[in-house]
């Protein structure tokens, strides 16, 4: 009984917390944002002086038109209230509301997260249990190579290098995407390889690294000496035995680290593959300095990392056991 | 143990042997307890109990050799510095050199300024002991001797930090010469002059290679020397004074480590601009929670060590038992984040750069990546070269890191084959 009301207690406490860490978040960010040069209005400003005009009156003119003119708490207030009722602004770069943007572009990210990141889960597990379970073989050291290579390799060069081989040299895949390719087709296909490739490379190598320094904590345990000598085969050792008990650690390590493996590297794969996903769009918006649109990109992975966190710990509260909540006052 | 003295009574020897006073006797109370016990034990000729000077614990206490010698040469640091910000409003150089394609003269940035006190920083600090306490750097020598791959990372980052510290200065800045255009590099139909081709313009793609390891040595130093002080000082402080402070403090990192740093970059990179030095501010700032956290965990399990007891009973104040037994204890774990967390920073710049928000005036890696990346298939070489040095730098540090993990933290120990 007190367990279970000791756990309700931690989520609650948890959620609590997400909620602090989102508010933090937008404060943090209304706080640079307002105590910074706009970048935008700089910017307007700094044309205005090339073609003669007043650079004053034309940051004037933009302030007030931003609301710029009302107090700080008012701003804040009003930046707090339009943010939590999804009214994220205009993009002027795509003259919609930036919501609308970013319900467009989603689609395009998650083609290439999603697959990359079964491919990654499977792959990594796979070959981080193996590397465990044969531990100081020849394939073992052959993987951990590959991880340390995943881990190491810039994945914009890789992109590029990927890129001039299988493209220009063997033209075996196009080298950037078009989007007006047929969505069930064979060549939509074969320009999604590449970028799923460079994303799954990363986490792959990150999750293998993980998945093997968990699954050799249970190696050696008695339990898994006891499934052997009952004569299990050692398949079913390492995925009963082995991995069963490795997957709760796992599962927490993956969430929150994964998230911010794959979305860094699904930015700058969109970017460099040309995929009008959220990356691509949130490039552009940098490049355009378009505020509104800049902000909402880049806090939407902060949101969902916060969302994976909280997932990841109360999973780890549900998953394993042995927790013990009454210690723990977040 | 590298941090110095509170690591081990073992090395006391040429540095303290000259005052009698002081050192040696905190020496033998910090030595008690500490992981590196196979050293210890056969440290016997070092003072027993029964020597220690408890002056030791006064308040006034000497300074040694070592410390006035450091205090000084940061203070002449600072001092060259205020010089050369009050006197170079323009952009006259500080020394001229007339060597090399063009005279290049050396007109320290706030960066290089900024490298400089790293490496000064880190030479009494890791340099010094490690040549004050020699059985201690032959002991860890032979541990990271046994990985081959670990030496011949450190041999190749030592070839990139010296080229870039001294390359531009013999190979000159990357000149655009437009009427050369594409060089394809040697073996490809190039020529000596340009051993790996230029580009577009007619620069020198082995000129900016190097400047090219500069920015990232630069960059991956730099900001880790930031972001691992202001980690360790967190960290330390949150496992040793506890309580509030530790609750605040750890919330605090967690805070940071729920920003994606990527994210975080790019949105402060986007305000403030890509300037070098600010983005190796942004860097320090992002990435140091994690450290904090690592710090902190290790900190706490040498909080129950003797040697503290000891100190403390002595009645050595907090902050003064953080600083000369906590800090040094934990010295290993920071050399072993700090080293882990270069290849990172490196990266961040280089993707800051390559996505074109970096410092138009940098020749980074990445930025010259990005150039070529329009030229593929004419020009492969432009990429790729530059690309496979950064490439190659990261994995050198993390295999190293992961070398150093396996030599200085005996609890790693059991994943190398017994």
């Amino acid at each position: 009984m007190s367990t279970k009301s000791g756990m309700t207690r931690y989520v609650g406490w948890r959620l609590l917390w997400a909620v602090v860490a989102t508010w933090f978040v937008l404060t943090v960010t209304f706080g640079i944002l307002s105590a910074s040069p706009n970048p935008e209005t700089s910017q307007a400003a700094w044309e205005a002086a090339q073609s003669g005009g007043d650079p004053t009156e034309t940051r004037a003119i933009l302030e007030q038109r931003r609301g710029e003119g009302s107090s700080l708490s008012e701003q804040y207030v009003d930046y707090m209230v339009s943010m939590a009722t999804f009214d994220w602004g205009e993009s002027f770069t795509y003259n919609e509301p930036v919501t609308a943007v970013i319900a467009d572009a989603w689609v395009y990210s998650a083609m290439t997260v999603i697959p990359a990141t079964v491919l990654a889960v499977v792959l990594g597990f796979a070959i981080g249990l193996y590397s465990a379970t044969h531990q100081y073989t020849k394939t073992d050291y052959a993987a951990t190579f590959v991880a340390f290579f995943g881990i190491s390799i810039p994945n914009f060069w890789f992109a590029i290098v990927l890129i001039l081989v299988f493209g220009e040299l063997l033209g075996l895949t196009p080298i950037s995407y078009d989007s007006e390719v047929p969505f069930w087709s064979l060549a939509h296909l074969s320009s999604l390889i590449l970028p799923i490739t460079v994303l799954a490379t990363a986490a792959i190598a990150s999750e293998m690294r993980y998945a093997r320094a968990e699954a050799l904590e249970y190696v050696g345990a008695a339990w898994v000496k006891t499934a052997r000598s009952k004569g299990l085969s050692e398949l079913q050792v390492t995925v009963r035995h082995v991995f069963r008990p490795a997957m709760v650690p796992l599962i927490t390590i993956l969430i929150a680290d994964f998230v911010g493996i794959i979305f860094a590297t699904a930015y700058v794969v969109e970017v460099i593959f040309g995929i009008p996903g959220l990356g691509y769009v949130s490039y552009q918006a940098l490049v355009r300095m378009d505020t509104p649109l800049v902000l909402a990109t880049t806090l939407i992975p902060v949101f969902l990392t916060i969302v994976a966190n909280l997932c990841q710990d109360v999973a780890y509260t549900m998953l394993d056991p042995r927790i013990d909540y009454e210690g723990r006052s977040r | 143990m590298i941090g110095g003295r509170g690591g081990a009574g073992t090395g006391s020897g040429s540095e303290n042997e000259g005052e009698a006073d002081g050192e040696s006797g905190v020496g033998t109370a910090t030595a008690t307890g500490t992981d590196t016990s196979t050293l210890t034990a056969t440290d016997t000729d070092g003072p027993t109990f029964d020597t220690v000077d408890w002056t030791a614990y006064e308040d006034r206490r000497r300074l040694t050799r070592r410390e006035l010698a450091t205090a000084c040469s940061l203070c002449l640091y600072v001092v060259l510095w205020a010089y050369d910000f009050s006197t170079r409003s323009s952009h006259e150089p500080l020394f001229g050199f007339g060597f090399g394609l063009s005279g290049v003269g050396l007109t320290p940035t706030n960066v290089d300024w900024l490298f400089g006190l790293t490496l000064l920083v880190g030479f009494w600090g890791v340099v010094v002991p490690l040549w004050a306490n020699p059985r201690l750097t032959r002991y860890y020598w032979r541990r990271i001797r046994r990985n081959t791959v670990a030496v011949a990372s450190l041999v190749f980052l030592a070839i990139v930090f010296v080229l870039g510290l001294v390359g531009p200065f013999v190979l000159g800045y990357p000149q655009a010469q437009w009427e050369l255009g594409h060089v394809p590099p040697v073996g490809f139909g190039g020529t000596w002059a340009h051993p790996f081709g230029t580009t577009r313009n007619g620069e020198d793609l082995l000129a900016i290679t190097v400047v090219g390891m500069r920015v990232s040595m630069q960059v991956g130093l730099v900001a880790t020397a930031i972001s691992i002080g202001l980690s360790t000082v967190v960290g330390t402080t949150a496992a040793f004074v506890g309580g509030r402070i530790d609750d605040v403090l750890m919330r605090v990192v967690d805070l940071v480590m729920t920003f994606p740093s990527f994210f975080l970059v790019l949105f402060l990179v986007y305000v403030y601009g890509g300037n070098l030095f600010v983005l190796i501010l942004i860097l320090a700032v992002t990435t140091w929670g994690g450290q904090a956290r690592l710090i902190r965990s290790e900190a706490l399990q040498r909080s129950t060590a003797t040697y503290i007891t000891a100190a403390e009973a002595a009645g050595a104040s907090r902050w003064s038992i953080i600083r000369r037994h906590v800090v040094p204890n934990v010295s290993n774990t920071i050399i072993t984040a700090a080293t882990l967390s270069i290849p990172v920073l490196i990266l961040y710049e280089a993707v800051v750069a390559f996505l074109g928000f970096g410092d138009p005036a940098v020749w980074s890696w990445g930025r010259i990546i990005a150039d070529g990346q329009s030229e593929l298939a004419t020009a492969w070489w432009v990429s790729t070269i530059p690309g496979l040095f950064l490439f190659l730098t990261v994995l050198a540090f993390n295999f190293l890191g992961d070398a150093l993990r396996d030599a200085l933290d005996p609890r790693h120990e059991v994943d190398r084959p017994r």
